[in-house]
């Protein structure tokens, strides 16, 4: 009987399916809520688990966690090296660039003035969006100079060092959707979200749809799974109205309420049979 | 796992009062962290603690949290 630690931050929709699934396949789960964790700084083991499915909503939690955690001998999913490569979408870039797989252009800069003048060279229109943060908040398209100036002069004059990295993409035309593929161990399903907004979040208002994974897709999503070593990730995919395929984001703690009926992806079942299997990366 | 202030399992309590708009919230099994949703506002309630079942409005988000 596998036994396995669930570190939580809250019992959403996604946590009780994942309990759910890994009770009907006879593990021993234990919730651990990550707020309650007090990790001591040596090899002691603190648990009778073999596994930690990490569902901390808190990246900063989780990549502390995946590390002593791992430190201590425990096989954690997704592992503290993929947390902290997703959770940071410059890291991501630079695991996707390191390994060749096709991304829209992206740079990193440091400096106002040095990061319009990048911008500059490149054209309108291009997308800045923060190193740290999720489900599609201050995201920005900047479609000329002015806006340019207006939104790096905050990003730049707010916050603290690690808000003061400008991370600039190439804006993607996409067909009206973007794509996402969960790669469990493998591809093994994914989904269509449609937005007449650019910004293609869910957590954003975009509409999820059925879409079957054709074989390019599938290869190109594990690619970039294994790019950041993810076990269980999902890769969101953006399509150009060429035709072309790039891989956008990688999310290391899966979410997958808003779109598990339209998908049809069983994938609190698909993660626990990966967990019981006792694969990783 | 053993650590300091560990969460304490599902435990089965009383109903307890939605604290925006009163309506009844169902006890049973729950445990802390749990998100619930309010029939009466449609709130998304967190549960604080569970002996005895206290509730508070869920936050949105945290300035690190999300996929």
């Amino acid at each position: 009987m596998r036994k396995v630690d669930l570190v939580y931050t809250r019992v959403r929709t996604e946590e009780k399916l994942l309990l759910e699934a890994l009770r009907r396949r006879d593990c021993a789960v234990n919730l651990v809520q990550d707020s309650g964790m007090v990790l001591s700084m040596d090899r002691q083991r603190l648990t009778e688990a073999d596994t930690v499915l990490m569902r901390s909503m808190s990246f900063t939690r989780a990549r502390y966690l995946a590390t002593f955690l791992e430190m201590k001998g425990l096989r954690v999913l997704n592992s503290a090296r993929t947390i902290s490569l997703c959770g940071d979408k410059a890291l991501t870039s630079a695991a996707l660039a390191a390994r060749g797989v096709p991304m829209p252009w992206a740079f990193v800069a440091f400096d106002e003035d040095a990061c319009l003048e990048a911008i500059e060279k490149k054209g309108y229109p291009v997308v800045t969006k923060p190193v740290l943060g999720s489900w599609g908040r201050m995201v920005a398209r900047l479609d000329s100079r002015t806006a340019a100036e207006g939104v790096l002069s905050t990003r730049f004059g707010t916050g603290g060092a690690q808000d003061h990295v400008a991370l600039v993409q190439e804006y993607v035309d996409k067909p009206g959707y973007d794509l996402r593929v969960y790669v469990i161990g493998r591809a093994v399903g994914g989904l269509r979200r449609r937005s007449e907004h650019w910004v293609t979040n869910t957590a954003r208002g975009a509409v999820p749809e059925r879409y079957e994974v054709p074989v390019a897709h599938a290869k190109l999503a594990e690619a970039a799974a294994e790019a950041v070593g993810g076990d269980m990730v999902a890769v969101d995919l953006l399509e150009t109205r060429g035709g072309d395929i790039y891989v956008n984001e990688i999310n290391h703690c899966v979410e997958f309420a808003r779109s598990i009926e339209e998908t049809g992806v069983p994938l609190p079942d698909l993660i626990a049979d990966y967990i019981v299997s006792g694969a990783r990366r | 796992m053993q650590v300091q202030n560990p969460n304490p399992m599902t435990q089965s309590v009383p109903p307890e009062q939605c604290p925006l708009c009163a309506q009844p919230v169902p006890g049973g099994n729950r445990m802390v962290g749990e998100v619930l949703s309010c029939d009466g506002c449609s709130a998304e309630l967190e549960v604080v603690g569970i002996n005895p079942l206290r509730l508070e409005e869920a936050p949105e988000v945290e300035e690190d949290w999300g996929e």
